[in-house]
C-alpha cells in the first residue's frame, strides 16, 4: 500500500510541476515572442503559475461534479478503485464486487470519462500463463460494470501478466496487492 | 533416411570401435547415429582427444589475434558437447604431428589420447587458411581432412564450423556451435528482445519498443514477438538479425505467445475475445484468423510438433493448468500431463518424441521431460524456479530460466539434465528459444 500512496503523492507533485511547465509554456505569445523568461519571471512564487479553475468552477471543485482537468490528476485521486482476486482467479469476490459497484456509480455520473482496465498477477507461475490470466481479471471487471449500466464502449482492457507489479516482495501482502484489476482514466 | 550410405556406414565402423566389453546388447536402433551416442553417454566415457595448439609457422605476431582464440574456442566447443574430453596439453609431444607411423603414434597416444586434432594454419594479408586433419591414433589413419578459409578476424567461427564438423563425423548429429539463442532482457530497462551465441557470448540487442517486447519464438531466420509498443499487445515478426520488423495485425485481444509453424506461415498463439482466452492461429501475412480451442477455460502456450500437423498448448480446463495436445485444427484435444498441479510452456523436442516443460508439484518450478505422449517423465532441476524451456536444434541440450536468489539467468543442460551451464548474468534474462 505504501509503494501505492507514494506513487501517488509523486504523481500529484509531477502534475504540478507539468501544470507550472505548461503555464510557462503558454506565457510567451502574450510577450515577445522566442524570448527566453527572464529571471524575475522564472522567480516567481509558484502560486501565481497555477492556471486558474476552469469557468463556472464552483468552489469545492470535485465534490460539485467537475473533475480535474488533467487525466493524470484525475487518476492520482484515485476515484475509481481496484479489484482484487484469489491466487490462480478470475472470478469477483464481495470486497472486488463492491468496489466495482462505487466505480460504476462513479462511471455513470462522468458519462464523458473513457477508461482503462489493467488486469494484474503476481510473481508466481508462468510468464505466458499470468497474460492470459491478467486478461481474464480485466475482463471480468469490465463485464461486471456492464452488467451495472456501465457502457462497454467505454473501457478497453490489457492485460500485464505479472509483467507490472504494484509491489515486488515475495510475500503474501504483496502477491495480494499484485493480483487486481486496475483502473485508468484515459480521457475525460 | 537424410544420411547418406557413406555417412552410415562410416558411423558404422566407429561405433566397432568403441569398446563395448561388458555391456549386454543393445536393441536395434531406428537410426545407427542414434546408438553412437547412447553408447559413449551410457558407458560414462569421454572421448579423448588431443588438440595442440593451431600450428601457423611465420605468424608469431597472430599469437594472440588468432592462435589462441582458435585453439581456445575449437577445445572448449568440443568439451561442452559432453562427448569428448580434451587430454592435457601439458603432455603432448612436441615433435611431430604426424601419427601415420606406430612411433609417432605412440608418443601421442601416451597424452591418453584416442584421436589428434592436428589444425595448421596460413595467413595471407587480411585471410586465413586452417586446414585440419583427424587422426586416429589406434589405427593410424586419418579420419578426417578437410581445409577452412575466411577472413582472419572470423578464426573463431572457423573453430566453431570444424567443431561442428567433428561432431558430425562422430555421431552423426549435427553441433551447434554456430547456433544462436534468442532471448528477452531487461538490462537496458524495459524489456527487449536479444540473441546470443550458444554459449552466452556476443550478445546483441534486436528490439528498442521501450515498453515491452516479449515471448519470442524463432525459427526459419524469423523472430516473432509479442510487443506492448502501441499499448496494447500485438504479435510483431522480424528477421534474426532484428531488421524488417512489422506488426502482425489481428481482431483479438492479447496475442500472447506467438509460435511459428514448421512451414514459417502461420502463428499459433493465445489470443483472447471478451476474457476468454483460446489459443489462435494466424497466417504470418496477418490473414486466416481461426480459432482453435473452443473452451471457457484458460489456453496459453502454444507449441507446434515438428511436424506441423499438432499443437501443443496449456489449458486449464481440468482446474490446474496442464498440457494438452490437439491435431493443428483444433480438433480431437487431449490431455497430456496429468502428475502435480503445474504444468505449463510445452516445448517438442525437435524428433517429436519427447516434450519438456515447466513443471510443479508443491514449491518450486522445475524443468521435466516427458517421452511423448504418454511415456516416462524426468525431472531435471532442482534448484531455483525454472521454466521456459526450449530444445537444442539437434535435441541434445535444453536451454531454460532460472531464478534464483532475487535474478532470473538462462542455462543450458543436456537432455538429460547434466552438464548445467549458466550462460548470462547481467539484469533479468529469460524466455530462451535455441535457433539454429
Amino acid at each position: 500500500m505504501k509503494n501505492r500512496t507514494w506513487t501517488a503523492v509523486l504523481a500529484l507533485l509531477l502534475t504540478g510541476t507539468l501544470g507550472l511547465v505548461a503555464a510557462c509554456k503558454k506565457k510567451p505569445p502574450t510577450t515577445a515572442a522566442g524570448a527566453k523568461p527572464t529571471a524575475e519571471e522564472s522567480g516567481r512564487t509558484p502560486e501565481t503559475r497555477v492556471p486558474p479553475p476552469p469557468s463556472g468552477t464552483p468552489p469545492g471543485g470535485v465534490d460539485s461534479g467537475v473533475l480535474p482537468a488533467d487525466v493524470a490528476e484525475i487518476n492520482a485521486k484515485g476515484y475509481l478503485k481496484d479489484a482484487l482476486f484469489e491466487y490462480d482467479k478470475a472470478d469477483l469476490r464481495d470486497d472486488a464486487r463492491t468496489a466495482l459497484a462505487a466505480d460504476a456509480e462513479w462511471l455513470k455520473r462522468y458519462r464523458s470519462v473513457q477508461f482503462l482496465i489493467e488486469g494484474h498477477c503476481d510473481e508466481r507461475g508462468t510468464s505466458e500463463y499470468n497474460l492470459a490470466l491478467g486478461d481474464r481479471r480485466a475482463n471480468a471487471a469490465k463485464e461486471y460494470l456492464v452488467s451495472l449500466g456501465v457502457d462497454a464502449s467505454r473501457v478497453k482492457t490489457v492485460s500485464y501478466g505479472k509483467e507490472r507489479p504494484f509491489c515486488s516482495q515475495s510475500t503474501e501482502d504483496c502477491w495480494q496487492q499484485n493480483r487486481r484489476a486496475h483502473f485508468l482514466v484515459t480521457a475525460k | 533416411m537424410r544420411t547418406s550410405l557413406a555417412r552410415f556406414s562410416a558411423v558404422l565402423v566407429f561405433l566397432c570401435a568403441i569398446p563395448l566389453a561388458g555391456q549386454a546388447p543393445q536393441p536395434t536402433p531406428p537410426q545407427g547415429q542414434e546408438m553412437v551416442l547412447k553408447i559413449t553417454k551410457e558407458a560414462g566415457r569421454k572421448l579423448p582427444l588431443a588438440i595442440p595448439p593451431l600450428s601457423a609457422p611465420g605468424v608469431a605476431a597472430m599469437q594472440s589475434r588468432v592462435v589462441e582464440p582458435f585453439t581456445a574456442s575449437l577445445r572448449s566447443d568440443l568439451e561442452y558437447t559432453g562427448i569428448f574430453v580434451i587430454a592435457d596439453p601439458a603432455h603432448y609431444p612436441s615433435g611431430s604431428r604426424d601419427p601415420s607411423t606406430v612411433e609417432i603414434a605412440d608418443q601421442w597416444r601416451g597424452t591418453g589420447a584416442e584421436y589428434l586434432v592436428d589444425t595448421r594454419g596460413e595467413v595471407t594479408g587480411d585471410r586465413i587458411s586452417i586446414e585440419a586433419r583427424v587422426w586416429d591414433l589406434k589405427s593410424h589413419q586419418l579420419m578426417l581432412g578437410r581445409r577452412y578459409s575466411g577472413g582472419a578476424t572470423y578464426v573463431e567461427r572457423i573453430a566453431h564450423t570444424l567443431a561442428n564438423d567433428l561432431v558430425k563425423e562422430f555421431t552423426g548429429k549435427s553441433g551447434l556451435f554456430l547456433s544462436s539463442i534468442v532471448f528477452v532482457s531487461d538490462r537496458d530497462g524495459s524489456k527487449e528482445i536479444y540473441a546470443m551465441d550458444f554459449d552466452g557470448r556476443n550478445v546483441r540487442r534486436l528490439t528498442s519498443h521501450r515498453s515491452l517486447a516479449m515471448n519470442p519464438d524463432a525459427r526459419g531466420g524469423k523472430i516473432v514477438f509479442t510487443s506492448y509498443i502501441h499499448r496494447f499487445p500485438q504479435i510483431w515478426m522480424m528477421n534474426a538479425d532484428g531488421s524488417g520488423a512489422r506488426e502482425i495485425p489481428t481482431s483479438v485481444e492479447l496475442n500472447a505467445s506467438p509460435a511459428l509453424s514448421p512451414d514459417g506461415g502461420q502463428i499459433a498463439f493465445s489470443g483472447s475475445a471478451k476474457g476468454n482466452p483460446d489459443i489462435y492461429v494466424v497466417g504470418t501475412s496477418g490473414s486466416g484468423l481461426k480459432r482453435l480451442t473452443m473452451t471457457h477455460a484458460l489456453e496459453a502456450s502454444p507449441d507446434w510438433s515438428p511436424t506441423g500437423r499438432q499443437i501443443l498448448y496449456t489449458s486449464d480446463q481440468s482446474g490446474t493448468p496442464q498440457i494438452w495436445v490437439m491435431d493443428a485444427e483444433g480438433t480431437g484435444p487431449r490431455r497430456v500431463t496429468y502428475a502435480g498441479n503445474w504444468n505449463d510452456e510445452g516445448a517438442w523436442s525437435p524428433d517429436g518424441s519427447k516434450i519438456a516443460f515447466a513443471c510443479r508439484n508443491e514449491g518450486d518450478f522445475n524443468i521435466c521431460v516427458m517421452d511423448f505422449p504418454n511415456g516416462n517423465t524426468v525431472q531435471l532441476t532442482s534448484e531455483g524456479s525454472n521454466g521456459h524451456p526450449g530444445w537444442s536444434p539437434n535435441g541434445e541440450k535444453i536451454v531454460y530460466q532460472s531464478r534464483r536468489g532475487g535474478s532470473t539467468q538462462i542455462y543450458t543442460m543436456d537432455a538429460d539434465g547434466q552438464n548445467k551451464r549458466l550462460l548470462t548474468e547481467r539484469s533479468n534474462n529469460m524466455q530462451p528459444i535455441w535457433t539454429p
